[in-house]
């Protein structure tokens, strides 16, 4: 006989460090899937986890790449905490992209302080509004989120192509899919010469600064917390759900509108179809890793990051392809929700008793 | 082929509380016996023992004369003992006919053929190819009961069924129930309407608090004499004093209040109707489930109603959320301490939060003021007696009683006019059940009112002004307590009538 039971009391110090373990269990995974694949697993986790940031640019690339990772993942606390499942934040990315990527357009030709900042405002707008319809259809109609805000992704995808393919794209570009580059004052200032790290890493870390004060210091804070942890006692206490549910949608939208335009305007500088290699997925895996806490998140986004750039150097090293990465990003959330389940039930071996022999 | 069914002296105990008291009972096949109990009498627990649910501490179950193992619900189906359960078992996207051959071994034709030799003997009416989210709730049971027949059970047993039914269905399902009894099917009823028990069966057998009180033939028995044996006539006779309200002035009224869910298992209320005046306490009995919940749920804001249904301290209040109406000195204490009214996980000042208005200034231009809610917190633990002083303790590490009391202080410190709670000492020990009576009477003493919904008809005798009992969504007529004995209340809360 084989029991599971809820377990009482769960230490708040092993509960930030099963995420530790989560990552070194996918290090020993991924090892085993080299060596089964023919590497020396040692050598190849070296390729994928160390040679990627052992000079200057590996470390700028990987904090390009955790800025709208970090940036989405607070975001999406925001939504998980309150028990509303948005999965589309990569769609409100590049909506985000798509309305940030616009206004850049329409001031290609503009110089100014205010074109970057009127830029990033309407990019977080973008999101925002777009993470507004799955919260108003689930608040007034009572559709469920989950479903609604993972397939605008795809009909904002194809919104994007249409842009990019059609009226948007560029008039000299030789009928390639993208639009013209956007001028330098619709461009991130970039922070060192010869690496691309950008100012967006403010944005990013002023965000998590701001989200800390909302969450844990304020009323609306207040509001989230309990609604996640019991429905029917933010109902008792009064709390306004429907006003809640659209709030956290619209922050988490604006969060990844933000990391959207940060993409367009840092790195890429002009819009195209593949302005985020699933970067609004992926949060989703950063925002649980770290614990849906400001602070776990900025560290988990570090890490995960960093299957991007190992991935990249798998494929020139190894001759892996660069997929790797998403199956280092599965594996973390496989081996996270397995200590998971662990951390909060225990499982008891029974013999059998006499009676039942 | 007769069978008789004999459980003998099983026992069941949970933490805190035993179940099943050495139960012993016979039955026999051709007839029909009600179970008969209050909620938390022990029927449900020796009824999930029978299917195998549930198993016993002590104690062995016969079946004609043969001692069998219930380890699980498929030996009950190996013995041929059938359950019907108050919660529908059924895949509601998926046809009738898918949700009967799923658990058969038979083929499908072979199936269809019993099934419909079942259906026309037994004059159901079901289509057996639509989905069962297109079934009215009696002909979901049906489907229940023809599953249970597939199998030639010797034992049907029925667990509160008809709850979810109609009249017109419970009728139907008591001319089955009849017909299933002559062809030699022992069926057991499991129930709390006296009625019920009058009109259908042919021996009862009352249990109460964990032990069979009584066996006997349904002919001499009448409504009340059941309800003396459901109830026990074991009455605490210290009551409060009881005042005169009549030149008091009237602080809430509510009329005409209708209320129709869109979930089945939930009780609608119909035409209600009743005021309160300062200082007062009415009690509201019921045997839980016939809309207590519902009740509870429209006093508190949780259900929103029409303006005008609602009327407190003369302003229309029936459209304000829980929260508003704490603005006008309103308190709630719900039933569900442990997930509704607190959060275990969150530190008692942070659950002391939760009852929050304006003037308490927890909540400063959006920011927590953390200082504020913890003196706050630390007065409610020093004068309602809770046994700790650290308000950063998480309140799961709060016993039952501490937290029912942290829950009542919460709501009194504020002085509210009016403090409604719904069981507010189920599951306590007798030193904090005193504490909340005597903090309940005090409140009334200093001229606030309360309204008390209970299903423990000794506190509601005890704490009282007037009483009514609420059944099936209905209110009876609003009594004075001094006029009504525990026996009165057995009878409305079985669904009898008193002149």
């Amino acid at each position: 006989m084989i029991k599971v039971e809820k377990r009482s009391d769960v230490s708040r110090s092993i509960y930030f460090l099963t995420p530790v373990l989560a990552i070194f269990l996918t290090l020993f995974g991924g090892g085993i899937i080299f060596f089964i694949l023919g590497f020396n697993p040692i050598e190849a986790l070296k390729f994928f986890f160390i040679t990627p940031i052992s000079d200057l640019y590996g470390l700028s690339e990987l904090l390009v790449k955790a800025t709208p990772l970090c940036l989405i993942a607070i975001g999406l606390s925001f939504c998980f905490k309150s028990n509303n499942w948005n999965i589309g934040a990569e769609g409100q990315l590049i909506f985000g992209g798509i309305v940030g990527g616009g206004v850049a357009l329409l001031f290609y030709n503009h110089d100014g302080f205010y074109v970057l900042p009127i830029i990033i405002l309407s990019g977080a707008i973008g999101g925002m509004l777009f993470a507004m319809i799955p919260a108003i259809l689930k608040t007034y109609f009572n559709t469920n989120e989950i479903l609604v805000s993972l397939m605008l992704v795809y009909v904002a995808k194809l919104l994007l192509d249409y842009l990019v393919v059609g009226p948007w794209s560029n008039p000299e570009g030789f009928n390639f899919p993208e639009t013209r580059q956007f001028s330098e004052s619709a461009r991130m200032p970039i922070l060192f010469v010869g690496l691309r790290i950008h100012a967006g890493i403010f944005i990013t870390l002023i965000t998590v600064f701001l989200s800390w004060l909302i969450l844990y210091k304020t009323y609306l804070g207040f509001q989230i917390k309990v609604s996640g942890l019991s429905l029917k006692t933010a109902k008792y206490a009064g709390f306004k759900g429907k006003t809640m549910i659209i709030i956290v949608f619209m922050i988490s939208g604006a969060c990844a509108g933000l990391a959207g335009v940060g993409e367009i305007t840092g790195p890429i500088g002009q819009l195209h179809r593949n302005i985020s290699p699933d970067y609004g997925f992926t949060a989703i895996i950063v925002a649980f890793l770290g614990r849906l806490n400001p602070i776990g998140i900025i560290f988990a986004s570090l890490i995960v990051a960093l299957t991007y750039l190992g991935a990249e150097t798998a494929q020139i090293f190894l001759q892996v392809p660069k997929y790797t990465g998403q199956v280092f990003q599965g594996m973390i959330l496989f081996f996270l929700l397995g200590s998971d389940y662990l951390l909060f039930f225990k499982i008891k071996f029974l013999g059998l008793k006499k009676n039942e022999l | 082929m007769n069978t008789k069914l004999k459980v003998s002296e099983i026992s069941k105990i949970y933490p805190g509380c035993i179940a099943n008291d050495k139960v012993s009972l016979e039955f026999g096949s051709g007839k029909i016996y009600a179970l008969l109990g209050e909620n938390g009498a022990g029927k449900s627990t020796l009824v999930k023992i029978l299917s195998g649910v549930v198993k016993p501490d002590e104690g062995e179950v016969f079946l004609n004369d043969e001692s069998i193992k219930l380890n699980s619900p498929l030996d009950a189906k190996k013995n041929n003992i059938g359950m019907v359960f108050q919660h529908f078992n059924l895949f509601e996207t998926l046809s009738v006919f898918e949700n009967l051959s799923i658990d058969s071994n038979k083929k499908d034709e072979e199936l269809r053929a019993l099934v419909n030799d079942i259906l026309k003997k037994y004059n159901f009416k079901i289509d057996l190819d639509i989905p069962v989210l297109n079934l009215s709730a009696g002909q979901k049971q049906k489907v229940e009961i023809i599953r249970c027949l597939i199998r030639n059970p010797k034992v049907l047993i029925m667990d509160e069924p008809t709850s979810v039914l109609t009249e017109q269905e419970t009728d139907d399902l008591f001319i089955s129930l009849k017909q299933f009894s002559k062809d030699g099917i022992l069926i057991i009823y499991i129930t709390h309407k006296l009625k019920e028990v009058l009109s259908l069966c042919d021996e009862v057998a009352v249990m109460r608090k964990g032990k069979v009180v009584s066996v006997s033939n349904t002919i001499d028995e009448k409504i009340e004499s059941l309800a003396n044996k459901m109830v026990g006539e074991n009455l605490n006779t210290i009551k409060k004093k009881i005042n005169n309200f009549k030149k008091s002035e009237e602080i809430l009224k509510i009329s005409n209040l209708n209320f129709t869910s869109d979930d089945p298992y939930e009780t609608n209320l119909n035409n209600l109707n009743l005021s309160l005046k300062k200082g007062e306490c009415l009690g509201i009995a019921g045997i839980s489930g016939n809309g207590q919940n519902e009740l509870f749920q429209i006093l508190s804001g949780e259900i929103i109603t029409e303006g005008t249904s609602i009327m407190f301290r003369n302003k229309e209040i029936g459209k304000l959320n829980p929260k508003e109406r704490r603005e006008y000195l309103m308190a709630f204490s719900p039933e569900d301490r442990i997930s509704q009214a607190a959060v275990p996980e969150l530190k008692i000042y942070e659950n002391v939060a939760l009852n929050n208005f304006k003037s308490s200034n927890f909540f400063e231009k959006g920011l927590v003021n953390e200082k504020k809610i913890k003196e706050h917190s630390k007065k409610i633990l020093s004068n309602f007696s809770v046994n700790t002083d650290n308000v950063e303790l998480k309140s799961q590490f709060l016993s039952g009683g501490n937290l029912q009391k942290l829950i009542i202080g919460r709501e009194l410190i504020t002085s509210p006019e009016l403090l409604v709670c719904f069981n507010p000492t189920w599951g306590l020990d007798v030193g904090a059940i005193n504490y909340i009576h005597e903090t309940l009477i005090q409140i009334n003493e200093q001229g606030k009112s309360s309204i008390l919904i209970s299903t423990d008809n000794d506190e509601l005798l005890k704490l009282s002004d007037r009483i009514c009992v609420i059944y099936k969504g209905k209110l009876s007529k609003i009594m004075n307590a001094d006029t009504v004995s525990a026996e009165k209340l057995g009878i409305l809360m079985g669904g009898g009538s008193i002149d």
